[in-house]
C-alpha cells in the first residue's frame, strides 16, 4: 500500500460522496455512490449497507471492490482496492455508523425506514492517489490540532473548569460554559438542552448565537439529531450536513409513495443553513442530564480533535449541572416554608402612573397546558403551571415572594418526586418572560426563593 | 417481459440524464473480475438511449480503457448532485476512441455546469475547475439495461 489511510482521513468525513464498483461472478460491473466510506484503521474501511442490494450480492459472489474517495479540501481523488471481509450487525463499529444514519433518518422523518442493515468491513489492499486527477498539485493543508491550538484548548479546559467550580447558580454555569466555547473554540452557535425525565423531552435552557428563538425549544428523546444523541447517549459529529440531508430527503421522496405514514420533518433548531453539527450527551453514569450542541456553516468545522476534547468538557459540564441541581435541592430544604413567606401586593417594576401601565393578557389553555401572552406563545407544561400558580396566588392574596419548597409540595404542578429540575424550569420561565413579556419578571431573592415583579397590569384568562 | 419493462420507463428519467450538471461514474472489471472505477465528465445520446457516449479524462481512465478493451462491459451512473436522482446504464462497449477537438467545447461546458451545481452545495467552483477533463476518451456503449439508482427502497430496480 503506497499511503496510510490515516493520512487521508478528510476523505472519510462524508463531505463528498464516494463511489464503489463491484462485479458479479461473470465479471459484469456495477457502480454506485455511497454517502460515506468509514475509516476503521489504517488497513480497513467500512461501508454502510442500507439499500445497495446489487453491490451486496456482487460482494457475496466476488468479494473484491474498488472505491474512489475525495479530499473535500483539495478535491484530490484516491483509489482504494478493497477485499470484502465481513458484515457486522452489532458492536461498536455498527453502533457508530448506525447513530449517524439514525440521526439523519429521524431528522428527515424516516426513522425506521432508512436504517443501517450492516457495516460491511473491507481490507484495503492498496490505496493511492489518482494520478493526473487534478491539473495542478493540491497545496499541503495542515490537519488536526496544532500545538498552539492545543495550548489554547488546554487554557479553555482550565477556564471552563473554573467557571463550573465558581458558578453560583445553574444559569451562570450554563452561560459561562457557552461563553468559554465561543472564546476558546470559536463555537458561536451553541445550545444546552436539559433532559426532563417526566415527559422524556429535552428543553433548550441556554443558547448562544441564535437570538431569541433558541431557549424553550423542545425535542423528544429519539427525535432528530439531538434527540437521537440523547437516546443513544453517544456523541455525534456530522460534517456536510446538507449532503446527508439531501441523501435522506431523496430516500424520503422515493419512499413517499409507500404505505408507511411519514412523520413531519423536524426543523433543525438554530442555523437554517448549518453544514456541520457536533452534539454531545451530558451524562452521569447511565443517567442523561442533557445534550450540548454546536453548529456551524462550515462543513469541516468540527474535527476529531474537537470531538475528543469536548467529550471531556461534557463530563465536567454534566457533573457541574448535576451538582447545581443537588445544591438547589439542599437549598430548598433550608428555605422558609410557605407560612414564613413574605406577603405583599404584586410589586410593580419602576413605572409611570397606574393609568399609563400596559395591560398584558395572559391566557392559560388547559388542554394544551400552555400560556399565551397577548396571543403569542409563552410557555407550557410545568413552567406554565408554576407561572399560573404564582400569578393566581399573587392576585388572590397579594403575595409576591415564593419559595421553591412550596412549589415542590404542590402536587398540582406535577413535579417529579426526585430530580425535579425545578431550578432549570425557573430559569426557562425567567428567560421566556424576558423575551416575550418583559413586564413580568421572576427575580431570585435568595436561596430557594424568588419574587414576582410586574410592570404591567396582568389580565388572566383560563380556557 | 420486454414490453412490461419499457412501460415502466419514465421519459423524465432519461431526459434528466442528458441535462447539464451531472456527476458521472464509470465502472468496469478486468478479465479476472476485478472491478475498477473512474469519474466521467460528460454523457450524450443521439438515439433515445439505444446507445450512450461517455467522455472520460485520458489522465485518469487507463484502467477503464484497458478493461473495456478486453471485456467490453461497462456500467455508467448519472447523478444529479442536488437531489441524488440517479440512473445506471449497463451494456457493451461499441467504440472506444479519443474525443475529437470539436467535442471539447461540449465536454468543457458539462464540467462548468457540474462546477456550478457543486458550488451551490458547498464545493467551491475553483476546486472543480482543477479536475482534469481534456484530452478525453469517448466510449460508446449499447444500452442493454437501465436501473433506478436514486437512494431509497427502489434503488437498483430495473427500469429497462
Amino acid at each position: 500500500m503506497s499511503l496510510r489511510l490515516s493520512d487521508i482521513r478528510r476523505c472519510f468525513q462524508g463531505v463528498i460522496p464516494s463511489m464503489i464498483a463491484t462485479a458479479d461472478s461473470r465479471g459484469l460491473p456495477n457502480i454506485i455512490y455511497v454517502s460515506q466510506v468509514y475509516f476503521v484503521d489504517d488497513r480497513h474501511v467500512a461501508l454502510s449497507c442500507q439499500f445497495f442490494t446489487k453491490t451486496r450480492r456482487n460482494l457475496d459472489e466476488n468479494p473484491v471492490a474498488c472505491a474512489e474517495v475525495m479530499d473535500p479540501v483539495t478535491l484530490q481523488a484516491y483509489r482504494l482496492r478493497l477485499k470484502f471481509l465481513r458484515s457486522e450487525r452489532s458492536g461498536p463499529l455498527f453502533d457508530t455508523m448506525s447513530l449517524r444514519i439514525d440521526a439523519i433518518a429521524s431528522h428527515t422523518g424516516m426513522a425506521g425506514v432508512f436504517r443501517l442493515i450492516a457495516a460491511d468491513v473491507f481490507e484495503v489492499t492498496c490505496a493511492e492517489p489518482v494520478a493526473g486527477f487534478l491539473t495542478e498539485a493540491p497545496a499541503d493543508m495542515p490537519e488536526g490540532a496544532s500545538l498552539d491550538g492545543m495550548r489554547t484548548e488546554m487554557r479553555g479546559l482550565q477556564w471552563v473548569s473554573e467557571r463550573i467550580n465558581r458558578a453560583t447558580g445553574l444559569e451562570s454555569l450554563l452561560c459561562g460554559v457557552l461563553e468559554a466555547l465561543e472564546e476558546y473554540f470559536n463555537f458561536s452557535h451553541t445550545a444546552i438542552l436539559l433532559h426532563d425525565e417526566a415527559n422524556r423531552r429535552l428543553t433548550t435552557i441556554a443558547s448562544r448565537g441564535y437570538g431569541e428563538s433558541g431557549v424553550g425549544a423542545e425535542v423528544g428523546i429519539g427525535e432528530g439529531l439531538i434527540g437521537t444523541v440523547a437516546r443513544e447517549r453517544r456523541l455525534l459529529r456530522l460534517t456536510s450536513l446538507e449532503a446527508d440531508l439531501r441523501y435522506g430527503r431523496a430516500i424520503r421522496r422515493e419512499a413517499a409513495d409507500g404505505k408507511r405514514a411519514l412523520q413531519a420533518e423536524i426543523p433543525l433548531p438554530g442555523l437554517p443553513d448549518a453544514q456541520s453539527v457536533l452534539a454531545i450527551p451530558l451524562t452521569i453514569g447511565d443517567r442523561l442530564v442533557g445534550v450540548i450542541a454546536a453548529e456551524d456553516r462550515d462543513p469541516m468545522r468540527f474535527s476529531e480533535w474537537h470531538e475528543a476534547y469536548l467529550d471531556i468538557l461534557a463530563n465536567q459540564i454534566a457533573l457541574g449541572i448535576d451538582r447545581m441541581m443537588e445544591r438547589c435541592d439542599e437549598n430548598a430544604d433550608s428555605a422558609p416554608t410557605e407560612a414564613q413567606a413574605q406577603t405583599s401586593a404584586i410589586s410593580p417594576l419602576p413605572a409611570g402612573p397606574a393609568e399609563d401601565r400596559r395591560v398584558r393578557r395572559l391566557t392559560y389553555y388547559r388542554n394544551d397546558d400552555a400560556i399565551f401572552v397577548d396571543d403569542e406563545y409563552l410557555i407550557r407544561n410545568i413552567p406554565a403551571r408554576i407561572l399560573w400558580k404564582v400569578l393566581g396566588e399573587s392576585t388572590r392574596t397579594g403575595r409576591t415572594e415564593f419559595s421553591n419548597r412550596e412549589l415542590r409540595v404542590d402536587a398540582s404542578l406535577g413535579l417529579p418526586p426526585v430530580k425535579d429540575n425545578l431550578e432549570s424550569r425557573l430559569i426557562l420561565l425567567r428567560q421566556r418572560l424576558q423575551e416575550k413579556c418583559p413586564d413580568l419578571q421572576i427575580v431570585s431573592t435568595g436561596r430557594g426563593r424568588f419574587a414576582l415583579r410586574a410592570g404591567a397590569t396582568v389580565e388572566m384568562t383560563e380556557r | 417481459m420486454w414490453v412490461v419493462l419499457l412501460d415502466r420507463m419514465d421519459p423524465t428519467r432519461l431526459r434528466r440524464c442528458l441535462e447539464p450538471g451531472l456527476s458521472i461514474l464509470v465502472g468496469t472489471a478486468d478479465s479476472a473480475g476485478t472491478p475498477s472505477c473512474c469519474r466521467g465528465i460528460a454523457i450524450q445520446s443521439m438515439d433515445e438511449f439505444e446507445t450512450i457516449t461517455v467522455f472520460l479524462p485520458v489522465a485518469t481512465s487507463h484502467d477503464t480503457i484497458h478493461n473495456v478493451a478486453t471485456t467490453k462491459q461497462l456500467a455508467v451512473v448519472a447523478t444529479h448532485p442536488r437531489d441524488n436522482f440517479a440512473t445506471q446504464f449497463k451494456g457493451t462497449t461499441l467504440d472506444a476512441r479519443l474525443a475529437r477537438e470539436d467535442e471539447s467545447a461540449f465536454v468543457r461546458q458539462r464540467l462548468d455546469a457540474l462546477a456550478d451545481v457543486l458550488d451551490r452545495i458547498g464545493v467551491p467552483r475553483r476546486l472543480t475547475h482543477r479536475v482534469a477533463h481534456w484530452p478525453a476518451f469517448a466510449l460508446t456503449m449499447r444500452v442493454e439495461q437501465v436501473f433506478d439508482q436514486t437512494p431509497g427502497p427502489k434503488a437498483g430496480s430495473r427500469v429497462r
